[in-house]
């Protein structure tokens, strides 16, 4: 547990730093050096340029920040969004709940791939948004993070309605319902905290699972685009220059690795603390081995 | 002693599917025997109908398989490749026709190469003349180029060989065909029964394999959707004969993979036509040069940036000029490109003929560009950005094509140096299929980066004429996204495509390179340059630069002993 | 359960049929359109030439009516006709459809067998070293973007050694079968160890859960064989995972792995939906998504109706 929490803490706190980082080293990620190419180590350099000049370890900071705000909101965002259908839809039951999970099954099998192109291309300006935003450069990190929502708030729905179709049942929730309590309060103050631990276990994996969708979005052309960096970007672009500079790849390729990597391992410490009698739960890793589904809990 | 147990039943199951593996392993690759020749490109063509849809993987696999009856050569002079003898007013064989409404047209007169045959044995003659043209005129039939048929009003067979078409506009280029494809009428007839389903089929699609549908040294023997296409000589060809008695044209769309598979032998050499970007190619060549052949040669397309004249601070001459002068487009040539990318200053490639270096050149020159700025009421800020007397800054959206590597390289080289005289740009990038569908066609850009592809003398017709402006009015057809309106330009256009002279032809050409290179409605970057990578012991093949494949000198490639 | 499953088949029945829709909606509203495409490719083809190839493929119609001609066609048995492959649809799909069993079954049944006899070694001595070591590749296997590992393989196996062949399904030419098999090592290595890394961890859990349990102890206080324990006991109990992990990965079978196909020129189905997407047609990429989506919700339906089997404390309303 303190392994990968220390590891975890240590990037996360080297990539929001970045900005700091650049103005003691008197350098700026974005800062274009036709002269200096695919350069080695060197003082100034202290992981080598990359194909623009540019400092690699000061984008690759900055390409932290980028990953890891990607990661983290898209995981809190998709687990509050799951949360809600799920309590909504384990706890009403019926008809509601078949309704909503029917939808939940179908947008795990619809294909991933024409809606991530429309919405890449979408014109945003249609949607009413203001132009500051649809100008600035952050906004291809929000359609990212809307994107991996749109895809991942299933799998805390169905953990949710598995936890609440079993605690609607227990005594101190009829009890509750007895005494008047309304849905709202009784969805909050009982059933929720019962799904507490299986929930943050699920988001915690999740984090890492989204760094790794961003990264093949990149691959396609779809992900964050320049003169933003994120992991999976430099990743991408540095497929290419593999024979020539290998290096460019194993930097954010290695980054990607740990963080994914601690996120698991937390993930799973958390899970053995929390909730020692489930099974592991996967986000959904599509575009690379088909469709996932986390496993029914049977035993609930 | 159970995981011992345990270990043992693995190692029983292991054992023979390593035995597998290993078995499959040591089968030996191939070895590169110099008879056949692999080659890798970054596409597949979805059909290979000469006349249905264009792309460029259709014709590197055409020009081997299936002869034009013209093409601009590595000289960039039109030759004849089947027919005799190219038509000319001076050899009589071209003949000026005056038409109604003061109009001028030409009748042209052609011979096929008696030598010509299918591959199946039956001889090329002016049936199939005939049938191509029946195709092309019919609206039904899914052709591509249809305005060619269009102007050709009628043909007039003298014989099984010479034919004449009766062609409705006297351009300069009046002798270059090579879009008239021969399509075999005894092969494709019954295919065009209905003219409605032709495209769906044409037995180039339905039966690829088919020899008749061939008439060049090589014929197409087999078509694997999406993987590969094999060919293998053509017995019917009359003309020097191929070398290799098989050809593989593999494709790979993604590049590092072309690269590994190059290596790796699966392939012998990557077309220039369709392989590795430039700065790819340029890192390969770093790191493997020596073990290959590597030949650069800049072509026909011209990569440039597209101004949008209707945005206010754009429309303003200066601020274009200031912009161009902010480049250091030899800095970027250089150090990205190895200085194997000429910048261009204008739109016409320097192997053309019309082509004047006598055109104002814009050298990396910041200080005048900040004197230009300035001038035209942009002040720079504290934070270094411009702006104008009621504080809007200096700022614009550039576009380009997104995935695209190299052209995202250059964009943030282009954002930096801009940001250095003052002037704020934000990279927006879109898919191919929305930038050209959409956002040109609909003017809702300020810069855009990308390429124009053209053909030697092309007139810039739909690019620089008024009458090509996309707007609401005209349906957004036009390519003429920046809105450059100039009548001066407009004349030279009109002119230029009927002039005969050369020489006068020249002075017309300089002139609207002059205009153009003063104007400036768009900021000439460079000439995009092919990479082809072959083996060392491949000889004879030689990249024109002006868009006609190589493979159409196919015969002419060999392997060294 | 009968009426359990066919309440399910008839609710599959509706979502494909809305999902065509949806699909065929997302497709028509992507901007721009591939005749457009082309006329950027070729600098001589005329403005009118595009109004008359757009019409021609009736490109120039509203979007409900294009999806209605298409629904009626569908329902008449004609999927229509691929403008990307130049051939019926169902020519165009079923080679390719045939590539992906290839290369996905056999990965699938090798990543599962590996994931089966690491997570049961794992599951046997639990916090011991081996058990840290499978852990440790587990996490690493999920870790690793596909594409990167893909390169890597290449670049060692391929082009560092040469001792297979970098890409395709076959040599051009040849129909053997031991060198097809030899196209298919690299491809299937790294979808096997990208998918037996997360199945592991699945097996691994269950085992653990399961040998914990009474009723293995009883068994061996008994004096039954350690085979007999794993074999008979522990193995029921880990077909849970073993279900949803064939649930998963049934849909992958038809719905193919874009990246690695990508990677490896592998002509499958993964890259298949990928072009017709991108290249808006229509007809095949109808037909591919909607095979891909019945398979996998058709697939999730027999899983569910294993757990009902499986584990007779789950019950169906």
């Amino acid at each position: 547990m303190k392994l990968p929490l220390i590891l975890l803490t240590v990037i996360a706190v080297a990539s929001f730093a970045a900005p700091l980082v650049s103005a003691l080293l008197g350098g700026d990620p974005n800062l274009v050096d036709l002269l200096n190419r695919l350069s080695g180590p060197s003082l100034a350099h202290p992981l080598g340029t990359d194909e623009l000049g540019r400092d690699v370890l000061l984008r690759l900071l900055a390409g932290g920040r980028v990953s890891l705000v990607i990661g983290i909101a898209a995981a809190l965002a998709a687990a509050a969004v799951g949360t809600l259908i799920g309590l909504v839809a384990g706890y009403l039951g019926g008809w509601t709940d078949r309704v909503l999970m029917r939808g939940t099954d179908a947008v795990i099998a619809l294909p991933l791939l024409p809606l991530l192109i429309v919405l890449a291309a979408l014109d945003l300006t249609k949607l009413g948004l203001p132009a500051s935003l649809i100008q600035s450069d952050e906004i291809s990190v929000v359609r990212i993070v809307v994107l991996a929502v749109l895809v991942g708030w299933t799998t805390a729905a169905r953990l949710v309605r598995g936890a609440a179709l079993v605690t609607r049942n227990r005594d101190f929730v009829r009890a509750a319902r007895s005494l008047g309590a309304g849905v709202p309060h009784i969805l909050w103050v009982h059933i929720l905290p019962n799904v507490l631990g299986p929930l943050i276990v699920a988001t915690t994996l999740s984090v890492g699972d989204v760094i790794l969708f961003e990264s093949v979005l990149s691959f396609l052309g779809l992900g964050v685009q320049p003169p933003l960096s994120s992991w999976g970007s430099m990743l991408s672009n540095a497929q290419e220059l593999i024979t020539a500079a290998p290096l460019l790849a194993v930097y954010p390729g290695l980054m990607i690795f740990l963080t994914v990597m601690a996120c698991n391992l937390l993930g799973d410490a958390l899970q053995r603390r929390l909730d020692p009698g489930a099974a592991p739960r996967p986000f959904r890793r599509t575009l690379i081995a088909g469709k996932e589904k986390p496993p029914r809990e049977a035993r609930r | 002693m159970n995981v011992f147990r345990e270990t043992q039943r693995t190692r029983r199951c292991i054992a023979p599917l390593v035995g597998l593996l290993a078995s499959v392993a040591m089968t030996p690759v191939s070895a590169a025997e110099h008879d056949v020749l692999s080659i890798g490109i970054t596409q597949f063509p979805a059909t290979l109908n000469p006349s249905i849809d264009v792309m460029a993987a259709k014709s590197y696999v055409l020009g081997a398989a299936l002869r034009p009856f013209t093409v601009y050569d590595a000289e960039w002079k039109l030759a004849c490749l089947l027919c005799t003898e190219l038509p000319s007013i001076g050899n009589g064989l071209a003949v000026t026709v005056d038409l109604p409404e003061g109009k001028k047209g030409i009748d042209l007169t052609y011979t096929i190469r008696p030598d010509a045959r299918w591959a199946d044995g039956v001889p090329v003659t002016t049936a199939d003349v005939r049938f191509t043209y029946e195709v092309g005129r019919n609206p039904q039939s899914g052709v591509s180029n249809a305005e060619l048929y269009r102007r050709i009003t009628g043909i007039d067979v003298k014989d099984d060989r010479t034919f004449t078409l009766h062609v409705d506009k006297l351009t300069f280029d009046y002798a270059a065909i090579h879009d008239f494809m021969l399509l075999p009428a005894h092969i494709e007839r019954d295919a065009f029964a209905e003219p409605a389903q032709y495209r769906l089929r044409t037995h180039y699609n339905t039966d690829p394999t088919n020899p008749g549908l061939y008439n060049g040294p090589y014929r197409v023997t087999e078509f694997v959707a999406g993987s590969h296409i094999l060919l293998e000589p053509n017995p019917h060809w009359a003309g020097p004969p191929g070398r290799f008695r098989r050809i593989t044209v593999r494709t790979i769309e993604n590049t590092a993979a072309l690269e590994a598979n190059l290596l790796s032998g699966t392939i012998d050499m990557i077309a220039g036509e369709l392989g590795l970007p430039l700065d790819e190619g340029l890192a390969f060549a770093k790191r493997n040069g020596e073990a290959f052949q590597i030949i650069y040669k800049p072509g026909l397309v011209y990569e440039h940036v597209d101004v949008n004249l209707a945005q206010p601070a754009l429309a303003d001459r200066r601020v274009r000029e200031a912009l161009i002068l902010g480049l250091d487009r030899e800095a970027i040539s250089q150090s990205l490109f190895a200085g194997r990318q000429p910048v261009a200053d204008s739109f016409v490639n320097p192997l053309d003929l019309g082509y004047t270096g006598e055109v104002p050149r814009y050298r990396h020159d910041p200080a005048r560009a900040e004197a230009l700025l300035e001038a035209s009421g942009w002040r720079k800020g504290a934070d270094g950005l411009r702006r104008d007397a009621q504080g809007q800054k200096l700022s614009f959206e550039l576009m380009t094509t997104a995935g695209n590597r190299s052209r995202e390289l250059v964009e943030q080289v282009l954002q930096s140096q801009w940001r250095g005289i003052g002037v704020d740009v934000r990279i927006k990038n879109e898919p191919a299929r929305v930038l050209f569908g959409d956002t040109l066609p609909h003017r809702r850009f300020e810069l855009a980066m990308y390429a124009w592809i053209s053909s030697p003398e092309n007139v810039p017709r739909s690019i620089l004429h008024s009458s090509e402006i996309p707007s609401a009015a005209n349906g957004f057809v036009g390519q003429n996204a920046t809105g450059f309106t100039s009548t001066e330009m407009d004349r030279l256009i009109d002119a230029l495509e009927i002039e005969l002279d050369p020489n006068a032809r020249k002075t017309l050409w300089a002139e609207a390179q002059r205009l153009y290179a003063v104007e400036l409605p768009s900021l000439p970057l460079y000439f995009r340059s092919d990479v082809f990578i072959l083996p060392k012991w491949l000889t004879g093949v030689r990249p024109t630069g002006n868009q006609s494949p190589t493979t159409l000198w196919i015969t002419d490639w060999s392997a060294q002993p | 359960m009968i009426r359990f499953a066919a309440i399910r088949l008839v609710e599959i029945m509706a979502m494909l049929v809305l999902m065509s829709f949806v699909i065929y909606a997302l497709i028509g509203l992507m901007p721009g359109d591939p005749i457009d495409l082309m006329r950027s490719a070729d600098p001589r083809m005329s403005t009118a030439d595009a109004a008359r190839l757009k019409a021609l493929y009736g490109l120039d119609q509203p979007l409900l009516l294009r999806y209605m001609a298409w629904a009626r066609q569908a329902l008449a048995g004609d999927l229509g006709y691929s403008r990307l492959f130049a051939a019926p649809v169902w020519q165009a799909l079923l080679p390719r459809l045939g590539n992906s069993l290839l290369l996905m079954g056999p990965s699938f049944v090798l990543a599962f067998a590996v994931a089966l006899g690491l997570g049961t070694a794992a599951a046997r001595r639990p916090h011991s070293r081996l058990d840290a070591a499978i852990n440790l590749f587990c996490f690493a296997g999920v870790s690793l973007p596909t594409f990167w590992l893909a390169l890597v393989l290449i670049l060692v196996f391929a082009a560092g050694f040469g001792w297979l062949p970098a890409s395709g399904i076959a040599t051009a030419g040849s129909s053997d079968i031991a060198d097809r098999l030899r196209h298919l090592v690299l491809p299937a290595t790294t979808l096997i160890l990208v998918s037996a890394a997360s199945y592991t961890r699945y097996v691994r859990a269950a085992m653990r859960e399961a040998l914990a349990q009474d009723h293995i102890r009883t068994a061996r206080a008994k004096g039954a064989s350690e085979a007999r324990v794993i074999m008979h006991h522990a193995l029921r109990a880990a077909l849970v995972p073993v279900t949803t992990i064939l649930a998963l990965s049934f849909g992958g079978l038809v719905s193919g792995a874009l990246v690695t196909e990508t990677m490896f020129a592998y002509p499958g189905m993964g890259k298949l939906i990928f072009d017709a997407v991108m290249g808006n047609d229509y007809n095949l990429a109808l037909a591919a998504l909607l095979l891909a989506t019945a398979v996998t919700m058709v697939a999730n339906l027999a899983a569910d109706l294993a757990y009902a089997w499986l584990d007779p404390r789950v019950s169906y309303r």
